[in-house]
């Protein structure tokens, strides 16, 4: 039981890391909350959905199940990261000179934007994921691992694996990394902060877009509302980890599951989404700037 | 200037006046959006359909009828919002609500302004245990449903250990309840526990039940968590049969959990209406223009009828009088005949089981 709980826990906390991911980037470089990226998860879901079906019409998952699977997987990732672009161009990039609190209520603005659109657009019922992998899967050690589990641990693994070497290794990840820690002082060295900051919105938004989509495989239900306790989840984890701290955000968002996993488990399904909540607490009053976050000072030094 | 002033002063007026007292008022309530707005839909198409049928004939006290709808969002609080916005509108009677635990706040309203309610889908006893006159229900009770099944299990299956959950709405922890009183101790309950409404992980408590190897999973509660409990059971290598009660008993379920899941699943419910045939009648106009019956699309085709024909015989539109037209009144309509006792329920209220085959439900056992 232990091993299959710890099964669970990690395919959720794997989903939870990749949208708290996105918050934190954000956070790191801007200061923002970006209260839309649940929205952005939610997108995603819905863009894996509708992609899906076009496939299925055009008759190409008969062809190729992996091929469509990967093919939508593109296109969502397309799809959301281009609603992160605008999104940033049109309700933040404006504000970017503005009390702090103005960019964290044209996120809250856009988030519900996003909700109530995708509401009328798409109807309020239930959308239905077409059930593809059946309940097909292997024991390991004593726990009942289905194909589709083994695949979104993989994904959340291999993604958090390349973000990190992305953000240490490459030149526009540097750059990330300096904008972090002195805006005014990236720029004048010469790194483009509205490019820096784009690539942010890009990456997270496309993030989630594989969460979003890897959510509707799973469970196979989507309707507008899914990204709001989505996103609070993630933000939790976010926090947890340490808010603008990319490792921060990856353990934040693992603990997380397991802790509702074990929770669950061996106290009380009843109140699941209360224990990561008092975990959070628990972290916040021990080390106020969250695991691997570090505190104001730190920043500045 | 002060001439056109008055003119349109009295065109507005006169219209105003026109506009009241020009039809009768009846309200929809239930959950028009969020994840349960197919029953929503259900409750408007099979009221549409009575309301269009009686004013084709010209109506009732000589004045057609119009319909209110209000969406609850399956929420308590909204529930009683919308309540008093039907009520303030001047609803003659209301055709709703959906959920038991917006039945019974939102009665309280309906009670102090007066009008009747009838519920064509709320099954928790306590909603005609308030004791309040206007209140009825066309459907049964779920201590009616949780004894038939509970004699499923212990006769039919005969089995000794089962797992009872619920979603903890007052709906679904009451048929839950009403289940394992009636198991009274034949069968073993090694498993008992609450889910979230709305929650889409099953997963852990799934695994916690694994544990206890129970025969059978009762589950009390509403379709999409239904459908997730299934497939992610089976999912875990969970193979034991599934039980749940007539909130589960809907299309969206098998889609949800898949045929190969859902297979097998029993589920009580009221008799098929394919096999009343006084309702043949009722199922080719509906079919003909909404498509496949939900499963409540009957009964709020006869409670709309019922509310109308008590408000002809009662000759006026107050409410008092309604109610207790409703209280005398025997009624024939697509269900066969309905009497409503001194509590507003009804006096036969039979439940069978069905159970799940390819895709479809079947009516399958009964007590």
């Amino acid at each position: 039981m232990l091993a299959q709980q710890i099964i669970n826990g990690l395919t959720l906390g794997g989903v939870y890391a990749i949208i708290a991911l996105g918050y934190t980037m954000v956070y790191g470089i801007l200061e923002l909350i970006n209260f839309a990226h649940g929205e952005i998860y939610m997108l995603g879901a819905y863009a894996g959905i509708i992609f899906f079906g076009l496939f299925t019409a055009i008759g190409l998952t008969s062809y190729s199940l992996p091929l469509s699977i990967v093919l939508t997987l593109i296109l969502s990732i397309i799809f959301c990261s281009s609603y992160g672009f605008t999104i940033e161009k049109i309700a933040y990039k404006p504000l970017r000179k503005a009390p702090r609190l103005s960019p964290l209520i044209s996120a809250i603005g856009v988030s519900i934007f996003l909700q109530n659109y995708v509401m009328l657009t798409q109807g309020a019922t239930d959308r239905v994921f077409p059930y593809l992998f059946g309940a097909a899967g292997f024991d390991f050690i004593g726990a009942r691992v289905t194909y589709l589990q083994s695949f979104i641990i993989a994904i959340s693994a291999l993604l958090m694996l390349s973000l990190h070497f992305f953000v240490a290794r490459t030149m526009i990840g540097k750059a990330m990394r300096a904008v972090a820690q002195d805006r005014v002082m990236a720029s004048l060295v010469g790194i483009n902060i509205d490019t820096v900051i784009s690539t942010t919105f890009v990456i997270g938004s496309g993030l989630a877009a594989v969460a979003g989509m890897m959510v509707a495989m799973y469970y196979g239900l989507v309707n507008y509302s899914i990204g709001y306790i989505a996103g609070i989840k993630a933000f939790t984890a976010a926090v947890l980890g340490g808010i603008g701290s990319i490792p921060g955000a990856m353990f934040g968002g693992i603990v997380l599951g397991l802790v509702e996993a074990m929770g669950a488990a061996y106290i009380s399904s009843e109140y699941k989404d209360a224990y990561a909540f008092v975990i959070l607490i628990i972290i916040l009053l021990i080390k106020p700037a969250g695991l691997f976050g570090k505190s104001t000072e730190d920043r500045y030094k | 200037m002060k001439k056109y002033l008055l003119l349109f002063l009295s065109i507005v007026l006169t219209l105003s006046c026109a506009k009241k007292e020009e039809t009768i008022k009846i309200g929809i309530a239930g959950p028009m959006t969020g994840d349960q707005a197919k029953m929503g839909t259900d409750f408007k198409n099979s009221v549409t359909l009575a309301v269009e049928e009686w004013n084709a004939k010209g109506g009732v006290l000589g004045k057609k009828i119009a319909v209110m709808i209000a969406d609850d969002q399956r929420d308590p609080k909204q529930a009683v919002s919308v309540a008093n916005k039907l009520v303030n509108k001047g609803a003659v009677g209301i055709i709703g609500h959906f959920n038991s635990s917006c039945s019974i706040p939102a009665s309280d309203v309906y009670n102090r302004a007066g009008i009747p309610m009838i519920t064509p889908a709320s099954t928790n006893p306590q909603l005609t245990e308030k004791g309040y006159r206007g209140v009825f229900r066309v459907c049964g009770r779920d201590d009616q449903q949780g004894k038939v099944a509970a004699g499923f299990v212990i006769h039919q299956l005969k089995l000794k250990k089962v797992v009872v959950i619920h979603d903890k709405t007052t709906y679904g922890q009451g048929l839950a309840d009403e289940f394992k009183k009636f198991l009274g101790g034949m069968v073993e309950v090694v498993y008992y526990g609450g889910i979230v409404q709305g929650d889409k992980d099953f997963k852990t408590v799934l695994t916690a039940i694994k544990d206890k190897k129970p025969e059978l999973i009762f589950f009390g509660g509403i379709y999409p968590e239904a459908g997730l409990l299934v497939k992610q059971a089976r999912e875990l290598g969970l193979s034991v049969p599934f039980m749940s009660g007539d909130g589960t008993i809907d299309p969206k379920f098998i889609e949800i959990a898949g045929a190969q899941a859902a297979e097998g699943t029993y589920l009580t419910f009221s008799p098929d209406p394919q096999h009343i045939p006084t309702a043949k009648e009722f199922i080719d106009k509906y079919k003909a223009r909404y498509g496949e019956l939900g499963p409540y699309s009957i009964y709020a085709y006869d409670a709309t009828n019922i509310l109308l024909t008590a408000v002809k015989e009662a000759g006026t539109k107050d409410g008092k009088a309604i109610i207790e037209r409703l209280h005398s009144m025997e009624f024939s309509g697509a269900l066969g005949k309905i009497k409503f006792d001194n509590r507003g329920d009804v006096t036969v209220a039979p439940y069978v089981v069905w159970i799940t085959k390819n895709g479809k439900f079947e009516e399958y056992w009964k007590l």
